[in-house]
């Protein structure tokens, strides 16, 4: 079931039961009451088939499924989701209701502009290029900071490419203005990796570089050749240095544990493959992008013995690890490691399962992630990705054929409410259940659900002391290395 | 591509190596390979830049088969080469485009520079960690390290001086009971205790079991390395990550002693990543001995008893970073972090 479908349900029965307190605009008040009285009039009537039926049906299931876990939640919820049903026929009672910050406070401060939904509203300097990756970015179409780094990199190319310098100024000046729309772009549809922003600052300096008496084209191929050379020496070269390197920390028998899906870690599991070497990887995923199942499908491919498991089952998946290698996002410059939420936890499960040597924790990472920036926790610094898609679950197919046992719940909650009444509407929200199990989400109403808030949030700290290396394309470190590293790339 | 083998036939590095070593009681592993590698070079005739590179690296890698622990002296090896290779990158007269022969003569006269320095290194170290020597201390301290023995000796010697500095040892000393052949040989460094008692300071011996017993009565633990990891760890004498474990729990400073060509291009993740093959953990049945014991009677080869008790006195442990308070080293004191820093300021 895709995703609009499961909203649609979701957002009807809010219109219909929360509108006046939700938009607080007169207009749409009336709108909610008028909607009321019909659907007033079609439960009198017995469901008589109305102009906006198709749509009635999915609210009758989604409705009950929001019934349902009002039952549960005991009969103070109750109440009020009458109290609220009768406001919303009293208009101006339901005005004064506030609306309900769904933001997680601790983490205010990440929630800024939503992520931007359509090309509509960006700059026309934006090139076509940049338009399409940033909604790939968004979509996690592109997903990965090298990926990212690089995809942001190979546009920035095109986009010199097609650039011709105004009249009355000079390359050097306007094309970082020109990159910087492109970039304010990119930044509205997913906040830029760390590797995307040093890339940018190289990209820069190289521009700002750039004599002014330098014919144009000749300014244009000379920056077509520096991302070339970026891309090629500070990822597609650098990657394959480390993932050579981190491979030979695999010995026979091991059994290696990671976390989500980092291309490098990917590289090096198969690095280690093909020289021959014989061990297990345990392959750990969390939801929502269940970025590991990429990975293990890989290395499956690639004949290895692989495990998955959601990090849930973290304990049993570190029981009889080796090693564990993890991906980064970045590496800042306390040695701390910033990377896909839940890495910090199969670090630390690692580090003290057995005192905390034994098994070592491996950061596979380029240099173009280093920062220099301080990271002391998870919640100064972090991205925030839309809570709705922590709601979308694809329920497993059900075999048996017996509807959700929360739909049941709330048709027969709904049916004890309307005293038998609606008889057929409570029928057709049963089986609308049993069809589109997926509407039965507990989350699935998660806005209108008071005190209930959602966070999806992308990445975490693990403190460096859980980390024993660090492998770069410059050799391996310990994490409190990273600075001198940092400072050392930098100025080269 | 006859040039090296036969140049190489007359010279044999490894016994040049093992010569050094034993003929100089103060050279560490390190130097004596370099020095062996200078030798090698002097040795043969070889007159392209990519000839002497070829042949340092099979020089390098023989000699590093043919010794049971090479961590030590791949130090040596590895910064002589890099050494090498800068050297020869470096433009001007020395670079790539200059007379063969004169950097030649220029690395022949800087590698023995750098085997002088490297030996001055150790009065250095001294300087730097007497300080941690404190009036009415004492000191625990294990192996038979010529840098704690020059370090301590030093502090002694200013007894009667200006600073008088009056501090007891606790030596740990391994009985030399892997050595089945000469069960009477004098511990490691028994040498050093004779000396400090010699200049008058008070030293106790005690065996290894009896370290968290006496560990309680120390200030302070010195001891020193064979190598310093590139995460600040050391990979030194069986013996002393026990030590450094102690010290951790009993909360005494814990302080290594090296120089700083010890710094070694390895980075171990536990004791058992040592790129090295130790056999320390034997499991055995009877039913093993018996069979062993038949085979050594009927081999009767003499150099095999004799080469497992020395390969006994040659294991090593990793002791890791987090138990490390500082390394004395003669580019000054360090914490375990900054010794990655000191690697990658020598490596790039």
């Amino acid at each position: 079931m895709s995703a609009p479908a499961d909203k649609k349900p979701a957002a009807d029965p809010a219109a219909e039961k929360l509108s006046g307190a939700e938009l607080k605009k007169k207009a749409k008040a009336e709108k909610a009451a008028r909607r009321a009285r019909e659907r007033a009039d079609r439960d009198a009537a017995g469901g008589t088939p109305g102009p906006k039926d198709g749509a009635g049906k999915k609210g009758a299931g989604a409705g009950g499924a929001a019934g349902g876990k009002d039952a549960g939640a005991g009969g103070q919820k109750g109440q009020r989701q009458q109290q609220r049903r009768g406001s919303t026929q009293g208009g101006p009672e339901a005005k004064k209701r506030p609306v309900e910050n769904k933001n997680v406070a601790v983490f205010g401060h990440l929630y800024g502009q939503p992520r931007r939904t359509s090309v509509a509203g960006a700059g026309k300097e934006v090139h076509p290029a940049v338009l399409a990756l940033g909604l790939q970015m968004r979509d996690y179409v592109v997903c990965g900071s090298s990926a990212r780094c690089v995809a942001t990199l190979l546009a920035f190319k095109r986009v010199i490419e097609a650039y011709t310098t105004p009249l009355g100024t000079s390359l050097s000046r306007h094309l970082t203005t020109h990159l910087s729309h492109q970039i304010t772009y990119l930044s509205t549809c997913r906040p830029l990796s760390i590797s995307q922003g040093n890339a940018i600052r190289a990209l820069k300096l190289e521009i700002a570089s750039i004599d002014p008496s330098v014919p144009e084209a000749e300014a244009k191929a000379a920056l077509s050749e520096f991302i070339d050379s970026f891309i090629r020496e500070k990822i597609t070269v650098a990657d394959q240095v480390i993932a050579g390197s981190a491979a030979q920390k695999i010995q026979d028998g091991d059994v290696i544990v990671t976390y989500a899906g980092s291309s490098l870690v990917k590289q090096t599991l198969l690095a280690a493959a093909r020289e021959g070497k014989r061990f297990r990887v345990s392959v750990i995923d969390s939801r929502p992008l269940f970025e590991g199942k990429n990975l293990a499908r890989t290395l499956v491919a690639a004949g290895l013995d692989v495990q998955y498991t959601l990090v849930h089952g973290i304990s049993h998946a570190i029981k009889d690890a080796t090693k564990v290698f993890l991906g980064a996002h970045a590496m800042t410059s306390n040695g701390r490691l910033y990377s896909r939420v839940g890495t910090a936890l199969v670090a630390m499960s690692a580090k003290e399962r057995a005192g905390g040597v034994e098994v070592p924790v491996i950061v596979c990472c380029e240099t173009v992630k280093f920062t220099d920036r301080v990271a002391l926790d998870s919640i100064v610094v972090n991205e925030l990705a839309d809570a709705d898609e922590l709601v979308e679950v694809q329920a497993p197919q059900q075999l048996t054929g017996l509807p959700d046992p929360a739909a049941a719940a709330a048709a027969a909650e709904q049916e004890t409410k309307k005293g038998g009444k609606p008889n057929q509407t409570a029928h057709s929200g049963q089986s609308a259940a049993a069809e589109f199990p997926t509407d039965a989400s507990p989350l699935a109403n998660w806005k209108e659900t008071p005190n209930l808030q959602l966070l999806n949030i992308m990445y975490d700290v693990t403190p460096a002391q859980y980390v024993d290396m660090v492998v770069t394309e410059m050799g391996s470190l310990p994490p409190s290395a990273v600075p001198i590293v940092h400072r050392m790339s930098t100025n080269m | 591509m006859a040039g090296p083998s036969e140049a190489e036939k007359p010279f044999d590095i490894v016994a040049t190596y093992n010569e050094l070593l034993r003929t100089d009681s103060d050279m560490t592993m390190p130097i004596a390979a370099i020095e062996s590698l200078v030798l090698l070079l002097t040795h043969s005739p070889s007159s392209t830049i990519s000839e002497t590179l070829d042949l340092l690296e099979k020089s390098t890698a023989h000699l590093k088969k043919s010794i049971p622990n090479p961590i030590g002296l791949s130090a040596g090896t590895d910064l002589f080469q890099r050494y090498l290779i800068t050297t020869l990158q470096r433009p001007g007269q020395l670079g790539p485009a200059g007379d063969f022969n004169a950097i030649r003569a220029h690395l022949l006269s800087n590698g023995r520079l750098f085997v002088r320095r490297a030996k001055e290194s150790r009065d250095k170290i001294a300087t730097f960690g007497r300080g941690f020597v404190r009036d009415g201390s004492t000191i625990l301290t294990n192996g038979g390290s010529r840098v704690v023995a020059s370090l301590l000796q030093k502090a002694a010697a200013e007894k009667g001086g200006l600073s008088a500095v009056r501090f007891r040892v606790i030596y740990v000393l391994s009985s030399a009971k892997g050595d089945v052949e000469n069960p009477s040989a004098e511990p490691e460094g028994m040498e050093t205790v004779r000396m400090l008692r010699e200049s008058g300071v008070p030293v106790a011996t005690i065996p290894p079991s009896a370290v968290a017993y006496s560990i309680g009565k120390a200030d302070t633990v010195i001891v020193g390395a064979e190598g310093v990891v590139e995460n600040g760890g050391i990979v030194s004498r069986m013996g002393t990550y026990q030590l450094g474990l102690l010290a951790k729990a009993m909360a005494k400073p814990f302080y290594v002693v090296a120089e700083s060509h010890k710094f070694v291009r390895v980075y171990p993740l536990g004791q058992y990543d040592l790129p090295i093959e130790q056999r320390v953990i034997q499991f055995k049945t009877q039913e093993d001995i018996a069979e062993a014991e038949k085979q050594r009677l009927d081999a009767k080869s003499s150099d095999v008893p004799a080469k497992t008790s020395s390969e006994y006195r040659e294991v090593v442990d990793y002791t890791p970073p987090h138990l490390i308070s500082a390394l004395i080293t003669d580019s000054g004191v360090l914490t375990p972090s900054a010794v990655s820093e000191e690697l990658i300021k020598i490596w790039f």
